[in-house]
């Protein structure tokens, strides 16, 4: 199944080569060789436990945390090593964003939990910071309904809200891409659609890598899919071109809900 | 589910609801039942004084005769009165009559009573118009007759101690004389010229052992500064106070035979109103003085110089006022009271130390007469008619006030009001200090110095295991520091005191060498550290075993210090710390002190705030710290910014838990404070906290006493102080966790 990624993608921002991920002995990832387009939505769908998060906080280096798993093979973004010693894993996470599956805001203002990033990074002028809370508010779609009470807690507001509020707080520091882990799991339909809309219009300026357990909404948002399977990647393809039309009749069982 | 399970479950539920409640609630009122028992047994400390009338009765006189002095006995059971002709009636106190007379042999057939002074345990000055004065003493037996059924009677008997014949050939104005120890005898004579007469018997041994009598004569040239009005002699004859109609006091000591020596004239009241009465407290340190405007107050002498020999007679407690000039004083002869009668015939019982105004007697008719009984727990007082009334006193601590108990106090013999705990001494007519300030005062500095030790460390240490360290370790380590506080704290206190305390006293020079060094190691440590950690092989160990490489790092610094202690004591102190600091700093360093409390007692919080703080901090959610490193925080940025003020409201519970645990803590403080009751903020003394006060002391306190029910007091505001750290803790952690959300 190495053999499944066909799609040759032209200027990816992540590049993932025969990949291995251990949890102590026992083996998540089996070798992934993945490409990830720039400035598009690309939707890790599978079963639970197929890896696909594991993945996904590969690319950050998230699973660092954990104290026995293990990295084998190469992940490259724009062109360098994520893995390698000269990666400062500070630098990596500050391009890298993430937003959980739970909506996670600290227990802190609304302004606060925006510019935490600048914040860690030393920014203290206050005009910039200023604007970036403007800038990240607005592009997350929360300013209108924030915008006058920046200074209360975030804890106050909406589930929809928080989720949406860590969005901005991700964007904040300008990644070069958001990893998107089941962002919108917790979240009613409604507050699912406003998330939708606007991981719409972040794919303008992000790269956007999203996992997902909802097949309507992979296929809604995302540009491009990969399909993983017990720690395989069994297809990789435009996402119009897979929902449609599976090459594998194991996507093709998963999608269709015969399993999963 | 079938019906019958849904209702026992639901039975079930309402049980457990009820038990849970009821086992609450039990709690609550235990700890209240206790505080209640506590509070209760210290309440008669602040009870007013009272006066019950025992008998009133008219005195079984004869209508010629005159009645110069009165007495009761310690069981308010017989009384009597001394008339002219030197005759003791008695008489019982249910009716007042009659029961039998003794019979002072007077000088001459005829002679008759000029006048009677009252003084020390039933004992009377006789002073006859022949110019003889006589020492009496009654004496009260109780006799238990074995052929009456044990029937109690109360046996009286008259004893002549002293014989004084005339002196002079004119009369004296007043004579008063003394008996002390070793047979001494003392005769003051007033003439009626201003001259005082001293004549002093001693007793002295003979090569041979014969006991042989010598007498001394003296006399005192009248005072300048105005008629004498008042005297007054102590009880061994070696003090003689004299208050003059200008209202100078003025002292003489009598201790050389012979040789009396002016000590003290001061004047005592700068409108110069006269001294009408004179006497000394119990003790005998202190004089009471009554004047023609009726205030009392007492004087002793004082330093008037830091470090200077001399003393100077001071006026240091006021007593409540008289309406009208006072008449007489008589001490107390169990503590500091005074008993005082002013010309209104109104007594005033007040005690001295305290200040406190106890009671007011005979306020509807005046008296003209009166007596403490010998206990000094019941007075009797006469009236002009010649009616008796006789009180019982119910009077336990008139020593305590809020003022004595936690205000600064002038207590006899020393130059200023002072925070003094002194609860017993050797001698008979001390006073005890019962200032709960320097305990109070005590427990927080041991507190201070454990907490200043033991929070800075528990926390860091919870911080580095819940955030930094291999979960693997922290398996290890927190059960380990939770078995710390299972060590029973008499053991810690044992170490502190018997291990540690010679340690430190012997290396002081090490100990704040390693203050410095320590911190130095670390930065040294971290430098190098920051080249070390470019090869990947060593940056292994910042993945939660950096303990590794800081471990060697202290143990070399204290290492350093050990070695260099001494050297920079040579150089620096001239050989010796503790010398030094006695001579240039002025601190003396004593073996039992804060730095070793501060070990000590941090030993003994550190396990409860380290678990507590380290609980919370490793329940901070995970998704918390994953948002805050998936921003691009680094480790110690996340536990700053995030991890801590998310488990704030538990690290604060934990550092107030341990505060009141420190407050509380008695064995430790108890074997390695040295219970030295001083105030002094230095760290190179010791100090006596509430706690081990209690421990020290309630063996010794006789049950219902003062010292007991103040001990008791001292338990209630330990319970009051842990209590009130205790729910401001609860109550700032409940508004932490509302603003830190959901923990």
């Amino acid at each position: 199944m190495s053999n499944a990624t066909t799609l040759q993608i032209d200027d990816p921002i992540i590049e993932v080569e025969n990949l291995d991920f251990y949890y102590g002995s026992s083996k998540a990832l089996h070798s992934i060789n993945l490409s990830f387009p720039r400035r598009k939505v690309t939707a890790l769908i599978g079963p639970s436990g197929c890896g696909k998060s594991t993945l996904l906080r590969c690319f950050n280096r998230m699973n660092d945390l954990i104290d026995i798993s293990e990295v084998q093979g190469n992940i490259l973004l724009n062109g360098a090593e994520v893995n390698s010693s000269s990666m400062d894993v500070i630098e990596l996470r500050r391009r890298v964003g993430m937003v959980f599956q739970k909506s996670n805001p600290f227990p802190k203002s609304i302004y606060e939990n925006v510019i935490y990033g600048l914040r860690i990074a030393g920014v203290k002028n206050k005009a910039v910071l200023d604007e970036t809370v403007e800038r990240s508010l607005k592009g997350a779609a929360l300013w209108d309904e924030v915008k006058d009470r920046l200074h209360t807690s975030a804890l106050g507001l909406s589930g929809g809200q928080m989720q949406r509020l860590c969005i901005a707080r991700a964007i904040a520091v300008n990644p070069e891409v958001i990893l998107m882990d089941e962002p919108c799991s917790a979240l009613d339909p409604k507050s699912t659609a406003r998330v939708e809309e606007l991981i719409g219009e972040l794919s303008n300026d992000y790269t956007i890598i999203i996992v997902t357990h909802n097949m309507q909404q992979a296929a809604r948002v995302s540009d491009y899919t990969a399909f993983l399977y017990e720690g395989h990647l069994v297809e990789f393809g435009l996402t119009d071109k897979m929902f449609m039309k599976p090459k594998k009749k194991q996507t093709e069982d998963y999608i269709t809900g015969r399993f999963g | 589910m079938n019906e019958k399970f849904r209702l026992r479950a639901k039975r079930n539920d309402r049980i457990a609801k009820w038990v849970i409640t009821f086992g609450g609630m039990l709690v609550i009122f235990s700890v209240i039942f206790i505080l209640v028992l506590i509070a209760s047994t210290t309440l008669p400390l602040f009870k007013a004084p009272k006066a019950e009338i025992f008998a009133k009765f008219t005195l079984p006189k004869e209508p010629a005769q005159e009645i110069l002095a009165l007495g009761i006995d310690e069981y308010l059971e017989t009384g009597f009165f001394v008339d002219r002709d030197g005759v003791f009636n008695f008489f019982e106190t249910q009716q007042g009559l009659a029961t039998d007379q003794l019979l002072a042999m007077p000088p001459d057939e005829d002679s008759e009573l000029l006048s009677i002074e009252k003084f020390g345990r039933m004992q009377f000055g006789l002073f006859w118009n022949d110019g003889t004065l006589t020492l009496e003493r009654v004496d009260f037996k109780p006799f238990f007759d074995a052929e009456q059924d044990n029937h109690r009677t109360i046996l009286h008997t008259l004893k002549r101690d002293a014989l004084f014949p005339p002196t002079s050939e004119t009369a004296p104005e007043i004579s008063i004389g003394r008996i002390g120890e070793e047979g001494r005898k003392t005769r003051i004579d007033l003439m009626k010229n201003g001259q005082i007469l001293v004549q002093q018997i001693v007793v002295t041994e003979t090569l041979f052992g014969d006991e042989e009598e010598e007498t001394f004569s003296a006399v005192i040239d009248a005072p300048a500064q105005g008629m004498i009005t008042a005297l007054a002699l102590d009880s061994q004859g070696k003090a003689l106070y004299a208050g003059t109609e200008h209202g100078y006091l003025i002292h003489w000591s009598l201790s050389e035979p012979g040789e009396p020596e002016l000590r003290d004239q001061v004047k005592a009241f700068s409108d110069g109103r006269s001294i009408t009465a004179l006497n000394l407290v119990f003790g005998d340190y202190s004089v009471a003085v009554g004047d023609a405007a009726g205030n009392l107050t007492t004087w002793f002498p004082v330093r008037i110089e830091e470090n200077s020999a001399i003393k100077e007679l001071k006026q240091i407690h006021t007593l409540a006022p008289h309406a009208s000039k006072v008449l007489a004083i008589q001490p107390s002869l169990r503590d500091k009271s005074l008993l005082s009668l002013s010309q209104n015939g109104l007594l005033h019982l007040d005690h001295m130390t305290s200040q406190r105004h106890l009671l007011e007697l005979g306020n509807h008719v005046p008296l003209t007469q009166y007596s403490f009984s010998t206990r000094s727990d019941g007075i009797i007082g006469m009236t002009e008619e010649f009616r008796a009334i006789i009180w019982k006193l119910d009077n336990p601590h008139p020593e305590v006030s809020w003022g004595t108990l936690f205000g600064k106090v002038w207590y006899e013999g020393y130059d200023q009001p002072e925070f003094v705990w002194q609860s017993s001494s050797a001698n008979d007519d001390f006073e005890p200090k019962l200032s709960l300030t320097p305990l109070i005062y005590g427990t927080l500095k041991g507190t201070f110095y454990a907490m200043l030790f033991a929070v800075p460390l528990a926390l860091f240490g919870a911080i580095y295991t819940s955030q930094f360290c291999r979960p693997r370790l922290r398996g290890i380590i927190k059960p380990t520091v939770e078995i710390m506080a299972a060590i029973p704290t008499v053991i810690i206190g044992f170490l502190a005191a018997l291990w540690l305390a010679p340690i430190i006293e012997r290396s002081l020079g090490a100990v704040f060498m390693s203050i410095v060094f320590i911190p130095v190691g670390l930065i040294i440590a971290i430098i190098i550290w920051q080249v070390l950690r470019r090869n990947e092989k060593y940056r292994g160990l910042e993945r939660g075993y950096e303990f590794l490489a800081i471990a060697p790092v202290i143990v070399l610094s204290i290492a350093i210090a050990t070695t260099l202690g001494p050297l920079a004591e040579d150089l620096l102190f001239n050989g010796d710390l503790k010398q030094w600091l006695f001579l240039e700093a002025g601190t003396r360093y004593d073996p039992r002190n804060c730095i070793v409390i501060a070990f000590g007692m941090g030993f003994a919080v550190i396990p409860i705030i380290f678990t507590i703080a380290e609980d919370s901090l490793s329940n901070v959610p995970p998704a918390l710290k994953a948002a805050s490193l998936a921003c691009g925080a680094s480790r110690w940025q996340t536990v700053w910014r995030v991890i801590l003020p998310s488990a704030s409201p538990g690290i604060f519970a934990g550092s107030m838990i341990g505060f009141g645990r420190a407050v509380g803590e008695t064995m430790i403080v108890l074997m390695a404070t040295g219970n030295t009751a001083i105030m002094d903020l230095s760290i190179f003394n010791g100090m006596r906290p509430l706690s081990s006060n209690i421990a020290v002391e309630i063996p010794e306190a006789p049950h219902g006493g003062t010292l007991y029910r103040t001990l008791f007091l001292s338990a209630v505001i330990l319970f009051i102080m842990t209590f009130v750290v205790n729910t401001v803790a609860e109550v700032i952690r409940q508004r932490l966790r509302k603003k830190y959300g959901r923990f």
